[in-house]
């Protein structure tokens, strides 16, 4: 069987190395993710600006290393006239369609992997940053005089427990130890919020 | 060393060398590639679309990620976007409309080259300002936006394609195989090798991917919950091999990916999988655009043939490139080469 028409040998010795750099690097990102060896998180350092430029520097460790239990994000506000507002997200019933829903998702889940990478390191900096952050977007947004957050956890159930009747929705589910499953940010005072640099 | 060693070492790299270049640089038909612009140009259109409900939310500088939290959160890093020089929601939004402009047109194919180099700045863009509302949907689009953008993308099906015919009145050969199209092609089979590799790898760290019970932690999550699938607390065998399998799946796919023998079943495996995530999950998006990836793997005459007959334009061509592309016959010489076009003969 006759080859194909290749391109000449420079144009493919110059392709080969991109794509070999390439791919190298398309694997460092999840593989430096830590935890990871000295060697995985040296070579990390040399290839970061592309890696973190081309925005490689992902783990793809869906659902691992196990599917755990989620986090919402109840919000307690004092409006412009005093009144209390209590909300949480993500809402089933008021994040439609669903691509919105897993935004909000995402956005208490992220307060809660900020919280754990915080305890990890051992320094609260960016968590407080990050609550804040999000408590200022709702003090502009609803001319909050003071915003209070609530990191609640999610459990799942037992296969018994759902096979015995119990649904997903269960109260005991989310405040059986309120001070575990519970964290709270705030309050924070809607002047000083809107105050803050954006 | 020996004659007979040295003549093994020069065969050895004389066949390696073989397979570098068949892989990388065989010409191939950009059928493929030009179906996966449309349908992740689609995806792409539809995930920005939806950002609109809620953009300055996202991307403001009042919104849940201030500039001074980002900058802090991505502090000696490399991540970039637009979004830092937008700041007034008349430029936003401005930005935005025009950046759904460039995706309704990547998606139709109009003047392709130029619009998947847009896709690709415009979605890191929104990755690199809103970095706590992303998710997988967000790391795939991203991917298939990169080397879309390396292969003549709109050489088929598309607008530009229609248009080339029309000014050559009317008739117009089928788009030649290209080497950038395979290249492009390669490095989404090997990026997709690589993200079932690292998502096995991590499940194997989880006790509960061993004992069979993580499908129903999956389940049992009521907040990803769109079908209700508590039903399956009943049949914990079904739930054990459900995840099992998954593991499996995920963990052989780099390998059984590419022979030709294993490669229908692993594709077939990945409707149910992604489509599972995607109806009881409720990430139909995710679900989809994953598919979207792993169709780097379909041949082009596959593709073409059946685009034809959906068509309705397929002719007797189309009709045994189905049957051949069905039967693994397009692939000519082993693993390398199997998601490879026709070989030119001299």
């Amino acid at each position: 069987m006759s080859e194909p028409t290749y391109p000449r040998p420079a144009i493919r010795a110059l392709v080969s190395v991109l794509v070999a750099l390439h791919v190298f690097a398309v694997f460092l990102g999840p593989f430096a993710l830590p935890p990871s060896s000295d060697l995985a998180a040296g070579s990390f350092r040399l290839f970061q600006p592309y890696v973190q430029g081309a925005f490689l520097d992902t783990g793809y460790r869906f659902f691992a290393p196990e599917p755990g239990p989620s986090h919402l994000v109840r919000y307690e506000l004092i409006g412009p006239d005093d009144k209390p507002i209590v909300r949480t997200f993500p809402d089933r019933n008021l994040d439609r369609p669903r691509l919105l829903y897993h935004r909000h998702f995402m956005l208490s889940e992220f307060l809660n992997t900020t919280r754990e990478m915080s305890e990890r390191r051992g320094n609260r900096e960016i968590l407080d940053a990050l609550a804040r952050s999000y408590a200022r977007h709702l003090a502009k947004r609803y001319d909050a005089k003071e915003v209070t957050l609530y990191l609640q956890q999610h459990e799942l159930p037992f296969i018994r427990d759902v096979q015995q009747g119990m649904l997903l929705t269960d109260p005991s589910l989310y405040a059986a130890d309120p001070n575990e499953k519970e964290i709270k940010f705030g309050p924070y005072r809607g002047d000083e919020l809107r105050r803050d640099e954006p | 060393m020996s004659t007979v060693d040295e003549s093994y070492v020069r065969h050895w790299s004389r066949d390696v060398l073989g397979a570098w270049n068949r892989f990388w640089f065989t010409p191939a038909d950009p059928a493929t590639l030009s179906l996966i612009r449309i349908l992740a140009g689609a995806m792409l259109f539809y995930t920005h679309l939806i950002w609109s409900l809620d953009l300055e939310a996202f991307f403001g500088p009042d919104g849940w990620f201030s500039i001074s939290f980002v900058r802090m959160y991505q502090a000696g890093g490399y991540g970039w976007s637009y979004f830092w020089w937008l700041t007034s929601p008349a430029a936003m939004w401005t930005a935005h409309i025009l950046a759904l402009i460039v995706f309704a047109m990547f998606t139709l194919g109009l003047f392709s080259r130029t619009t998947a180099v847009l896709a690709f700045i415009i979605t890191c863009s929104y990755v690199g300002r809103a970095p706590g509302a992303l998710f997988g949907l967000d790391q795939i689009n991203r991917l298939l936006a990169m080397y879309l953008m390396l292969g003549p993308c709109g050489a088929a099906y598309s607008l530009d394609r229609l248009w080339a015919k029309r000014r050559a009145g009317g008739q117009l050969p089928q788009a030649p195989p290209s080497v950038a199209a395979n290249v492009a092609i390669r490095l989404i089979q090997i990026h997709m090798c690589i993200i079932y590799f690292f998502a096995a790898v991590g499940k194997l760290n989880g006790t509960a991917w061993w004992t069979g019970t993580a499908m129903w932690l999956a389940f049992a999550n009521y907040e990803y919950q769109s079908v209700d699938m508590t039903w399956t607390a009943h049949w914990p065998l079904l739930l054990n091999l459900m995840t099992h399998v998954t593991v499996f799946w995920e963990l052989t796919y780099w390998a059984l990916i590419w022979p030709r023998l294993s490669r229908p079943v692993m594709l077939l495996l990945a409707v149910p999988l992604h489509m599972g995530i995607a109806i009881c999950l409720g990430m139909v998006t995710f679900g989809l655009v994953m598919l979207f990836g792993n169709l780097a793997f379909v041949p082009p005459s596959f593709v073409r043939a059946s685009i034809g007959r959906l068509t309705g334009k397929q002719g007797r061509g189309a009709e045994q490139a189905l049957s051949s592309a069905a039967a693994g016959a397009t692939i000519r010489r082993g693993a390398l080469s199997a998601a490879g076009p026709r070989r030119k003969r001299h």
